[in-house]
């Protein structure tokens, strides 16, 4: 053919990295470490309720539960991360946050993208933060052979760390995301 | 003459700023319209073929566009009709002057138009996705009536009526590719729309071998809005090549053309890319074609699909949201208010509403009747036999999800007929058949399923052949002696295949096991009635609504669980002279002088808390292709009509559920998928 379509996507934000990544984050705890991701995939907050554990899941997948009507998967993110399971405490919430599926392989091509709900169960809620780009550090990295794609870099505020995530990455791999947490703290 | 064409040159130039000006005042269609036939016009005079061609096609596409994407349309246009203009005037030896105005990028777009001396067309317009989605939805409608009216047309050479539809078909297509600088597409269509509309007036005789390569280039055009359509998403392929199909085009239109090769068109063209332009097109194509037929217009909207989905959302936590209000306990108390009557309406609107909702995704077999006539036409070309297609059941109406992942199973199907189910002429006369075999397509609702029968009078199913080669590959035990009913089951076992030769079109040993795969995705299952010279008859059982089912819901361990209605034969507590125990292994049941296998359904999902003891707790009886299985749950709920919820990609890997509902206590229970429970191997 003569014309080649050359499909330009819409433009991109072609600003320094840095930038990018600063903004608005809901933090929350696991275990000892705060972790923050960007507001605008958080779409609610909720207290713990009754999961329906579906069979044949990895152990971080804990089931799903009835959000207004919608059937969402919710993912135990301790387990997920590789720390140990922890009895559910008052202060326990579910995080209903918004992912861009990556169409699988194989799977039928549908139209539009269809934006993918789920809810992670972290330990506490802690505040919403704004994070500018001089309080963003890179994630250094500990001679680690495999980058953690989904640690966006790490937030140093009033002298404590932490840990930016892109929770896209983090629920769509299917194992397990190790994170070396003593290399991160200091 | 060179100051002729510079002054002519000078008035396109004002002529296109001038209608820049229009635009941005809003000028109506039809003052655009003409300002970009004088345009045209004076393009021709000053020799600027490209550019007159380019406006011609423009004007066309400003014709059918309205609203802001006019605008965006004529605007784009023009930029690009200047870039045509300079262009082919930078290769002229006269002097041209600088266009007037530096032409203006699109408002939403930031990607400004390359240089107008670049030697490859820049394809602004191609940074649009709208109007290239738009682009693939029109043209591949458009390609569906041109194979339809061919076909037609075949039948019956001396019909006018399908020239004149094929001729406006390819007439449209080629405006279309013209405006998106597809030039390939824009010459075949051209020409066989030459070629056409000298059929039409007579001038060329309607033979075979010109109804052939008319379809030729329907099959290029797809293969071509297919190569469109992935590129839009980002998978940059092979555009087709051009020159054989514009050479046998041009063969036909100097009268020099043989009859082609028999080629299978929906291999070719349906292979790389599977109908995207079917999928991407309207919602109901075939309700305007058959409004057509009887003369009446039906009115048709084009929805986007997203938002009917989104709707269908709604609605269902409407009928839930109703659901729960309906058995609230507290309402409940409110005996002979006026409140009862009130949730009576309520919940006979929403019924209403629910129903209209489902039957808005609802579209006429039709689609997939048409795909199978071309299929059959060219197979039957290809084998060498007569075959008759009779349909029937063309108005039944499926939900559009169901027609779009049928499409596959029933071309195996139909393959699978022609290739192996129907015999040569000479046989067929041998055996005292009519030369000319049946292959018959007809669709019915019956009791809340959908039935599509794929029914030949061929040979039929061998079923020596198929138990000796499943003995072969140890699908049956030796000394197990199955019905006959299960001999024809074992064709959907993967890998098989009774062909003596693998054939181009079929036989490759993976279609029944795939077909059924599918068929189960819709949560169908087949029937197999066949016998020896007589012929097959496949039937494939659909539910009608995906979305609702009646639904048991049981307990196991700590969960709810739910079967589908249509699954379930009976259910029974067992006493404990019914259970027997085979080799300490696999534990039985004796219902009614039958010994069924039993199923502990925690053990299979490993669920922690079930019933130890059958006793204790309640056999599900099923039947899955033609057995019977005792599954064990803890108790009984009690029966819901439910709401499927997909559980999403989180849980594609997982068989035996097939689904999440919520249940009237707003708990999510599980939907059972007795086909994927019972497939698995069962963990003792």
């Amino acid at each position: 053919m003569a014309a080649a379509l050359t499909l330009k996507s819409a433009p991109t934000d072609s600003t320094v990295k840095t930038d990018a990544r600063a903004g608005k984050y809901l933090v929350f705890q696991l275990d000892r470490e705060e972790f923050a991701i960007p507001v605008q995939s958080v779409r609610e907050i909720l207290g713990m309720l009754e999961i329906t554990h579906v069979p044949q899941t990895p152990n971080f997948v804990k089931g799903v539960i009835n959000l207004r009507g919608k059937v969402i998967p919710v993912v135990d993110l301790r387990l997920k991360f590789g720390m140990e399971a922890a009895a559910s405490t008052r202060s326990t919430s579910i995080i209903v946050v918004q992912v861009q599926v990556v169409q699988a392989q194989g799977a039928q091509e549908n139209g539009p993208r269809t934006p993918l709900l789920m809810g992670v169960i972290v330990d506490a809620v802690a505040e919403v933060l704004a994070v500018a780009a001089a309080d963003i550090e890179d994630t250094p990295s500990f001679g680690q052979e495999v980058a953690v794609p989904y640690v966006m870099g790490l937030a140093k505020i009033k002298g404590k760390v932490k840990i930016l995530l892109d929770i896209t990455q983090v629920l769509t791999t299917g194992e397990l995301a190790r994170l070396d947490f003593d290399a991160f703290s200091h | 003459m060179i100051e002729h064409v510079l002054t002519q040159i000078e008035d396109l130039n004002k002529k296109i700023e001038e209608l820049n000006k229009q635009v941005s005042s809003g000028a109506s269609v039809l003052e655009m319209l003409h300002a970009l036939s004088t345009i045209e016009t004076l393009s021709r005079a000053a020799g600027k073929a490209p550019a007159a061609d380019f406006a011609h096609d423009l004007a066309q596409r400003t014709e059918r566009a309205d609203g802001d994407k006019l605008q965006r349309i004529v605007r784009v246009g023009l930029e690009l009709l200047l870039d045509v203009l300079n262009e082919s005037s930078s290769g002229a030896e006269e002097e041209t002057p600088e266009p007037q105005e530096p032409p203006r990028p699109p408002a939403e777009r930031a990607a400004p138009p390359a240089a107008a001396s670049a030697i490859s067309m820049p394809s602004s317009i191609a940074q649009d996705p709208e109007l290239i989605g738009d682009f693939i939805n029109e043209a591949g409608e458009h390609l569906a009536t041109i194979e339809s009216e061919i076909l037609a047309l075949e039948r019956d050479p001396s019909a006018n009526a399908p020239l004149h539809a094929a001729f406006r078909s390819f007439h449209t297509i080629k405006g279309l590719a013209g405006f998106l600088e597809l030039h390939d597409v824009r010459q075949v269509s051209h020409d066989v729309e030459t070629l056409l509309d000298r059929a039409r007036n007579a001038q060329l005789a309607v033979t075979p071998a010109i109804t052939d390569v008319v379809l030729e280039a329907a099959d290029y055009l797809k293969r071509a809005v297919a190569w469109v359509a992935a590129a839009l998403r980002g998978t940059h392929g092979n555009p087709p090549e051009t020159a054989t199909i514009l050479a046998r085009v041009r063969r036909a239109l100097d009268g020099k053309l043989e009859p082609s090769a028999p080629a299978v068109a929906a291999e070719n063209a349906g292979a790389a890319e599977p109908s995207a332009a079917d999928k991407l097109s309207s919602e109901k194509p075939a309700a305007e074609k058959s409004g057509e037929k009887s003369g009446e217009t039906t009115f048709t909207l084009r929805v986007d699909a997203a938002k009917l989905d989104s709707m269908m959302d709604m609605v269902g936590e409407l009928v839930i949201a109703q659901s729960l209000l309906t058995h609230s306990p507290e309402l409940a108390r409110l005996e002979g208010s006026g409140v009862q009557r009130n949730l009576q309406q309520l919940a006979r609107i929403t019924g209403d509403v629910q129903r209209m909702a489902m039957s808005l995704r609802l579209t006429p077999v039709n689609q997939l009747y048409a795909k199978m006539t071309r299929l059959v036409r060219d197979l039957s070309r290809k084998t060498g036999k007569a075959v008759r297609l009779e349909l029937s059941g063309e108005d039944t109406e499926l939900d559009k999800t169901i027609v779009e992942h049928l499409a596959d199973p029933l071309m195996h199907m139909v393959r699978n007929s022609l290739d192996h189910g129907l015999e040569m002429p000479a046989e067929r006369i041998a055996k005292g058949k009519p030369a000319e075999g049946v292959l018959r397509l007809a669709a019915s609702h019956q009791a809340g399923h959908i039935v599509v029968e794929v029914s030949d009078d061929g040979r039929g199913l061998n079923t020596e052949k198929i138990l000796r080669k499943a003995r072969e590959k140890g699908l049956v035990p030796e000394g197990h002696h199955p019905s006959e009913s299960e001999i024809h089951h074992l064709i959907f076992e993967p890998g098989f295949s009774t062909a003596d030769q693998v054939t181009d079109v079929s036989g490759r040993g993976v279609g029944m096991d795939v077909v059924r795969k599918q068929i189960q995705i819709l949560r169908g299952h087949i029937e197999v009635h066949s016998a020896k010279d007589a012929g097959s008859t496949f039937l494939l059982k659909l539910p009608l609504t995906l979305a609702i089912i009646d639904g048991l819901i049981v307990q196991i361990g700590g969960g709810r669980y739910i079967f589908p209605i249509s699954a379930v034969r009976e259910m029974l507590r067992p006493t404990p002279e019914m259970l027997f125990t085979i080799e300490n292994r696999a534990e039985m049941a004796m219902i009614r002088g039958e010994l069924l296998p039993i199923v502990r359904l925690e053990r299979r999902f490993g669920i922690p808390g079930g019933v130890q003891n059958p006793c204790e707790g309640l056999f599900v009886i099923v039947e899955n292709e033609g057995r019977c299985f005792c599954l064990l749950v803890d108790s009984l709920i009690g029966k819901q009509e439910v709401v499927i919820k997909t559980l999403g990609e989180t849980f594609r890997h997982v068989t035996g559920i097939s689904g999440g509902a919520i249940l009237g206590d707003g708990r999510v229970g599980l939907i059972l998928d007795v086909n994927g429970v019972l497939r698995e191997p069962v963990r003792a």
